[in-house]
């Protein structure tokens, strides 16, 4: 957005506006172009908003909508498995955001201080890779790694190595409740490390040489260049992505939902596969009950946006987007 | 201070060694998985092993796959709902982006609020799927196309790229009495051509790998998509029933590889786009 700069005559009188109308008029054909777009956010985001008022109704697939009040909220904070999926939430989420950042800037390092272009860029082709796997194929592929049955690479070699019985049964590793979260930290790592660097890697390049030159002249190491030069140019981007994705906290749902099993939803069940559990996988859902949910959800993300929003203000100078 | 430069050089020699050795351990940590995936697609019979190569090499697997009819309408739905999807994204994105960009535009603020307090609060999960049951798109494989059509945030992707055209080159056109539709097709797509491709690819990415939304709306098996049938014959054992003797691992394995095939192989040529689209909104400081 641009400052607009009032315009004045030569002798200090404002200039006069063209008629609100007239300049309406004038736009006219970006309005039209505007038309499909708004059809379609109506139809997909604003329509739903209206079946909020559900919250506050028993509604259920056969039979009338009737008004309840308060009994789905009260009912929501007196459910243990909803405290349990509103804190796996928040951890899991936050903890991913975290080590993933961790991961991504210690590899974008890496990858800058290499000087062998070719081997440079043939790691950022293979670390970019997994990110185009969709979460269906990741736990696919992951799910067989870690299985325990002969097949299973992890236990296998777990085994050959004497970590584990030969014998034994192996580790699940994706239905014990002591794994399944570092697992789901390291294929988030596996998966979203290579995409994080692209932007770091970006800031990186835009590090003034003679920084390094001077860093040189003093002396300086190549640890000492990169704790001292480095590190420091990356941190207004470390925190631009911690602010822009704390923002998204809440809607961690696909990564979670191809990964858990009824076995580890204690450590898993996250609002979003909470809601979708309590509706689909249900004899006789309460769609009243699950709105709740999602607005609450719907509330805390909407809260967070707009506080990542204010940070992103005072810490860069605009907004999120 | 001969005794200097040397102990320099040898410093620098050993800083070389542990960054190659990083390096080739993220490489190895990203591409083992993948690797045995590839493999073992190939391979008869399923081992733990990590193999560089097929023991006991077979095609059996993509035999199967390539004959396994129940594999054939969702791979359509598949490729049409990702067409079509990117298509409607790209049109309604640069639209929205193209009328967000004209900073004079009276209600221009407005119609930002409008599209912006769709990323900060939103119906939910359940009361959209109220609505789409309505517009019956419940079980119905365009749900996909319309979900996904609209996106806010590449939006606002295409409108920071937009902004970033010179100001002249519209003004000009204004003065030869161009339309606004006309400049659009005339100026500003060509000019966007790169930044269509970034996002164009996002949309097609999005699209092909979505697996939630179709396991939400959908339940009949015509109207899945590709990645929502794999998922389901690997991970719930809805395995096709076969004419070859193809060991269930193998067949697993090259369903994965089917799965990210398409991506895995435009990928090399497209990479720079991909990127691209990562930096035109968020390095923009």
């Amino acid at each position: 957005m641009k400052q607009k700069k009032q315009l004045m005559t030569s002798s200090g009188q404002p200039v006069r506006k063209t008629p609100l109308a007239t300049r309406v008029w004038n736009y006219r054909g970006y309005y039209l172009m505007f038309i499909p777009v708004a059809i379609f956010v109506l139809l997909i985001y604003y329509w739903p908003m209206l079946g909020i008022r559900y919250a506050w109704f028993d509604y259920k697939p056969v039979g009338p909508k009737t008004f309840v009040g308060w009994k789905h909220f009260e009912t929501m904070f007196a459910t243990a498995a909803f405290w349990t999926a509103f804190k796996n939430t928040l951890q899991l989420s936050i903890m991913k955001l975290l080590i993933t950042t961790l991961t991504a800037v210690v590899a974008s390092v890496f990858l800058n201080e290499m000087n062998n272009l070719l081997a440079k860029k043939s790691l950022q082709t293979i670390i970019y890779l997994p990110h185009f796997m969709s979460w269906a194929v990741v736990a696919g592929i992951f799910s067989m790694l870690l299985s325990p049955t002969s097949t299973g690479m992890v236990n296998g070699i777990l085994k050959d190595i004497g970590i584990l019985d030969p014998a034994g049964n192996g580790i699940y590793f994706l239905a014990s409740k002591a794994w399944w979260r570092p697992i789901f930290y390291i294929i988030n790592i596996w998966k979203e490390t290579g995409w994080g660097t692209i932007i770091f890697l970006a800031t990186l390049s835009g590090i003034n040489p003679e920084l390094y030159e001077a860093a040189d002249i003093d002396g300086a190491s190549r640890m000492q260049k990169i704790w001292n030069v480095t590190v420091p140019a990356l941190t207004n981007t470390i925190i631009t992505v911690l602010i822009l994705n704390l923002a998204k906290v809440m809607n961690m749902f696909e990564s979670v939902f191809v990964l858990y099993n009824s076995a580890v939803y204690d450590v898993s069940d996250v609002i979003s596969t909470y809601i979708y559990r309590q509706t689909f996988a249900v004899a006789l859902p309460n769609y009243g009950y699950s709105t709740a949910v999602g607005l609450f959800k719907s509330l805390v993300g909407g809260f967070l946006v707009i506080v990542c929003n204010q940070l992103s203000k005072k810490t860069r100078g605009r907004g999120i987007v | 201070m001969a005794k200097n430069v040397y102990k320099k050089k040898n410093k620098i020699h050993v800083f070389d060694v542990v960054n190659y050795l990083v390096f080739i351990l993220i490489g190895l940590f990203i591409l083992v998985p993948i690797w045995k995936v590839v493999v073992d697609s190939f391979n008869a019979v399923g081992v733990y092993q990590f193999q560089l190569w097929p023991n006991r090499p077979t095609l059996d697997g993509y035999k199967t796959i390539i004959h396994t009819k129940q594999l054939y309408q969702p791979f359509i739905n598949s490729v049409i709902t990702t067409l079509v999807g990117t298509l409607l994204g790209l049109i309604l994105c640069t639209l929205g982006g193209y009328v967000l960009a004209q900073a004079d535009m009276p209600g221009r603020n407005g119609l930002a609020f409008f599209l912006l307090f769709t990323m900060v609060f939103s119906g939910g999960m359940i009361p959209e799927y109220l609505v789409m049951k309505q517009l019956h798109l419940v079980d119905n494989m365009w749900i996909l196309v319309v979900k996904h059509g609209i996106n806010i945030y590449n939006l606002v992707l295409m409108k920071n790229f937009f902004e970033g055209i010179p100001e002249s080159l519209f003004e000009a056109a204004k003065i030869d009495g161009c339309s606004p539709m006309k400049i659009f097709y005339k100026i500003v797509l060509p000019l966007s051509k790169a930044a269509l491709a970034s996002i164009g690819l996002m949309f097609a990415v999005t699209i092909w790998n979505d697996y939630t939304t179709v396991k939400i709306y959908i339940t009949s098996p015509d109207q899945t998509n590709f990645q929502y049938k794999l998922r389901n014959m690997i991970m719930d054992g809805d395995t096709p029933t076969t004419s070859y003797n193809v060991s269930q691992t193998t067949l697993f394995n090259a369903g994965i590889v089917a799965a990210i095939l398409p991506f895995m192989v435009a990928y090399p040529f497209l990479q720079k786009y991909f990127v691209k689209g990562v930096n035109i909104g968020a390095v923009k400081e």
